[in-house]
């Protein structure tokens, strides 16, 4: 199979399908679920469907150490090569990082300004076709509606897609009546879409919880495997 | 001299440059008593630490060449090896490591671990080598002990545990705090040279607790009888801790940290002591040789004195008395008088001046036991080689020699110089494999190849410094490839049949990519349409094409070539008919197969503080550079990237002044990667003109 048919079967058009043409330029996405379960395998797959596609993206994480990420996205994309059978995969590969900055800030403390600041300059010296910034790892809970509001003023002025994981622990029931995450209740308006991912009858599916203006609940036909990692249809 | 083996360590002392290793060393000779003052690196009273032999490394303040040392602590021998801390040495590294037991792997207290520990982290894994950890400059400001132990565990994944921590901190460090046998240490004296051991400070108890569950807790991994006391509350007696530490060092899954600063002699008589206790002593390592008689089968050294010697050369330095070698023994007993065997080359010669070093003074001894690093005078050999006894065929493993990705060219600047600079050549590339040296036949220059521009560049300052050769240098040259990427069946025939002995040779088959190798030759003649005697001048002919490509003249990498075909004539046809055929039907096919140029590419950190980020991301992207990843800490930021060896040239100078030289760099080779096209044009345009001027 070529790249663009892989592009084009990509579960992840459905999603566009779904929200309406995706996240969309100048807004923020995100992506709820309780802690372990693929919030991160679900954003690196998001940002490999834009790298396959000539997009660039900057991810930007919160983790003690970068080999990690790296491994995550070359983990993602040889299950993508070897279940679709790409053809030329290592060329693919080689061009698709070429696009992908990996951002990490090592230690909590670091404030939303400083990192925008710093993806800011990674913009300006290297990566000037940005299309989207993945937030991996962001604490919802310590972010104040001003820290959000920067994340979207970004957004806005850099005509980028920004996507975050929001993260919950397993005791807590983290949505409230209209299954909204709970972290997101204060800052829901800076917030296009919402998903939700979800453990139903054994499979982590994911749920459509806001789509640009509307509080929805709509039940994708996307889970993620659990032996690949990857979204798939249901 | 304490002769027990046991009694024994060889230890190597391992760290990123200016973490102050160099400083830890001068006072550990100080300690043993071996020297009687201490100098500083870049002292003010311009002798200079005492292991900087060299006049080059006083100067830059760097330590160059391992030079070894034997020190004595405590009724036991230490023989240290002093590594260099530039990335661009690391072959002197890797050597040093391969004879070494033990290392204490020294980090600053400030900047933590960085790139080059990771470098020397992952040469000490692949040797095997169990290692003490050694935070210095506890007393700069921003000293941060923990963060740097949090950092071995994170960023090395080392299971490193404090078993000290500092009484006070920066310009109040006032000594440590042994966990083992929880007491305060202090330095006093003028040289830090009396220990005073006090009860622990009231203020520092409560911490010095909690640091000692956390490491009883690690070391319970190592040991039952320590898991069942802590679990049953009783104190931990000091004899069981130390044997679970040493058992859990031993197997590498454990990596005791120790405090102090060396500048300000604090810390260091603990730390000998650690490596007393813990690292290993020469029977606790198994190494092995290699029996050449016996098919290369591996055999287990033993260090046992009465069997048959078996040792290694692993440096060569020329001082003023002639060649040293210096030997590590991993057998048996090697005596003044006694018969060696080189195996590399098969001579035997004759053990004449045994000596002990310690940095530029010597000791005469008439004997090296099993598991000591000693020099011998005078042997015509390189670095790398294996003595054994004259009736065994015994080689130690051979190291792992990278390829050189860079040359230069140089030239003497008058006949006295020429002589000189050959000698110099010829003792270089004995003493560092990854020092190559060639004459160019088309040119008839002397090129010299190496790893990086600085590691060139010291060896020609050393050329001037110790030679006294004064040569020019051409500008760096990168090491590219060509390489195809499609395939093409051909079939050439060579044929001259003009007048004299006649030529006739005709060859058919394919050329195709090599994913793997650089180079195979496949026969798939049936019937002998080429008698089996030419078969070999094919192959002949084709590797001769494959030295220089018709693109920009530089080697021909990853080509498969296979034979199918080809015709002979009963008189004319030669061995010298075939190989001119196999190269006319190479350089004609080579063309169709899309041949494009590979250059070498760096993996490269730079790390400086986060105000100057933007600075380096813009210096990568313009040399053509691809950021992989960026990484804050603190107010400190590295970015990795993979950038072309050849946009590299200068890179130094650049970064000290868009940084304050506050920011550095390291590099290494990672891989060959592909030329953009607009640069390959203009690669073919160059060679072409300078072709043409010929």
């Amino acid at each position: 199979m070529v790249k663009k048919e892989i592009i084009e079967r990509s579960p992840l058009r459905k999603l566009e399908e779904a929200t309406h043409g995706g996240v969309g330029k100048g807004k923020l996405g995100v992506i709820a679920s309780r802690r372990g379960i693929g919030k991160t395998a679900c954003l690196v797959h998001i940002a490999t469907d834009k790298l396959m596609r000539g997009k660039h993206v900057i991810h930007v994480s919160y983790s003690s150490r970068v080999d990690h990420i790296i491994t995550w996205y070359e983990d993602i994309f040889k299950e993508i090569s070897k279940k679709r059978n790409l053809e030329d995969a290592m060329e693919v590969h080689d061009e698709l990082i070429k696009n992908r900055v990996i951002m990490n800030f090592n230690q909590k403390g670091f404030s939303v300004d400083h990192v925008i600041e710093s993806v800011k300059a990674m913009m300006k010296n290297g990566q000037m076709d940005t299309d989207a910034v993945i937030v991996d790892g962001f604490d919802f809970t310590q972010a104040t509606k001003e820290d959000v509001k920067a994340f979207s003023f970004f957004a806005k002025d850099s005509d980028i897609e920004i996507w975050f994981s929001d993260s919950y622990t397993d005791k807590e029931t983290y949505t409230d009546k209209n299954g909204m995450p709970k972290n997101l209740t204060d800052v829901i308006d800076q917030i296009e879409v919402v998903l939700t991912l979800q453990n139903k009858d054994g499979k982590m599916i994911l749920k459509l919880v806001k789509d640009h203006d509307k509080v929805v609940s709509e039940d994708l036909s996307i889970k993620l495997d659990e032996k690949s990692l990857l979204l798939s249809e249901a | 001299m304490a002769n027990k083996i046991e009694m024994m360590r060889n230890i190597g002392i391992s760290a990123h440059i200016d973490s102050g290793k160099t400083t830890l060393t001068e006072r550990i000779l100080f300690y043993c008593q071996k020297i009687h003052a201490i100098h500083e690196v870049r002292g003010k009273d311009g002798v200079g630490a005492t292991m900087d032999s060299m006049e080059l490394e006083r100067e830059r303040g760097i330590t160059i060449a391992s030079a070894a040392t034997n020190v004595s602590w405590k009724d036991t021998e230490i023989n240290i090896i002093d590594t260099p801390g530039h990335v661009d040495f690391t072959i002197e590294v890797e050597r040093a490591l391969r004879v070494l037991d033990g290392a204490v792997l020294v980090l600053c207290s400030v900047g933590g671990v960085q790139s080059q520990s990771i470098t020397v982290d992952r040469q000490l894994k692949r040797y095997g080598v169990p290692r003490v950890a050694f935070i210095n400059k506890c007393d700069r400001t921003g000293a941060n002990p923990y963060k740097v132990c949090q950092q071995l565990r994170d960023k090395l994944g080392l299971n490193a545990v404090m078993m000290q921590i500092p009484i006070g901190l920066e310009e109040k460090l006032e000594g440590v705090i042994d966990l083992v046998a929880m007491q305060a240490i202090y330095f006093d004296g003028d040289d830090g040279e009396i220990l005073r051991i006090e009860e622990i400070p009231a203020s520092l108890l409560d911490e010095a607790e909690g640091k000692r569950e956390i490491m009883l807790d690690a070391l319970s991994m190592f040991s039952d009888d320590l898991m069942e006391t802590v679990m049953e509350g009783d104190d931990v007696p000091q004899n069981m801790i130390n044997e679970a530490v040493r058992t859990g060092t031993l197997s590498q899954e454990f990596v005791g940290v120790y405090v102090g600063s060396a500048y300000k002699n604090k810390g260091i008589q603990t730390l000998l002591d650690a490596v007393l206790k813990y690292l290993p002593a020469p029977p606790d390592i198994q190494n092995k040789a290699l029996d050449l008689d016996n098919d290369e089968a591996e055999v287990i050294l033993e260090s046992d004195n009465s069997k048959a010697p078996v040792a290694l050369a692993f440096k060569l330095e020329d001082g003023q008395y002639g060649q040293l070698t210096y030997i590590r023994v991993y057998q048996g007993t090697i005596k003044k008088g006694c018969d060696l065997l080189n195996v590399r080359t098969d001579k035997k010669f004759k053990v004449g001046r045994l000596v002990r070093m310690h940095s530029k003074s010597m000791e005469d001894i008439t004997e090296a036991p099993a598991g000591d690093i000693v020099a011998l005078f005078g042997i015509d050999c390189a670095s790398g080689d294996t003595f054994c006894s004259p009736d065994k065929s015994l080689s130690m493993t051979s190291m792992y020699v990278p390829a050189p990705v860079i040359s230069l060219s140089i030239e003497p600047k008058d006949k006295t110089a020429s002589d000189k600079m050959a000698k110099a050549l010829n003792r270089f590339t004995k003493e560092d494999p990854t020092f190559r040296t060639y004459v160019d036949p088309e040119s008839n220059q002397t090129i010299i190849q190496g790893m990086g521009e600085l590691h060139l560049e010291v060896y020609i300052e050393r050329m001037k410094r110790e030679y006294k050769a004064e040569v020019d240098t051409g500008a760096p040259q990168v090491a590219y490839r060509e390489t195809i990427a499609s395939s093409n069946n051909f079939n050439y025939t060579h044929k001259k049949q003009t007048g004299g002995s006649g030529q006739y040779a005709r060859v058919a088959g394919t050329m195709e990519p090599l994913e793997e190798g650089d180079y195979e030759f496949v026969n798939k003649i049936k019937g002998g349409s080429i008698p089996s005697e030419y078969i070999p001048s094919c192959d002949k002919g084709f590797q001769m094409s494959m030295k220089k490509g018709s693109l920009i003249g530089f080697p021909i990498v990853g080509v498969k070539m296979s034979i199918s075909d080809g015709q002979y004539h009963a008189v004319d046809s030669s061995d010298q008919a075939f190989q001119t055929a196999a190269q006319g039907a190479f350089r004609e096919s080579y063309k169709k197969c899309k041949p494009s140029i590979l250059e070498p590419i760096m993996k490269v950190v730079v790390e400086g503080p986060t105000e100057f980020q933007g600075n380096i991301f813009g210096s990568i992207n313009q040399r053509r550079g691809m950021i992989i990843a960026s990484n804050e800490e603190g107010t400190y930021s590295s970015v990795e990237a993979e950038v072309p060896l050849s946009e590299m040239f200068g890179y130094s100078t650049d970064l000290r002044s868009m940084s304050q030289g506050k920011a550095e760099f390291t590099m290494e080779f990672a891989k060959y990667g592909k030329v953009p096209k607009s640069v390959e044009d203009d690669l073919v345009k160059k060679y072409n003109d300078e072709k043409a001027k010929k």
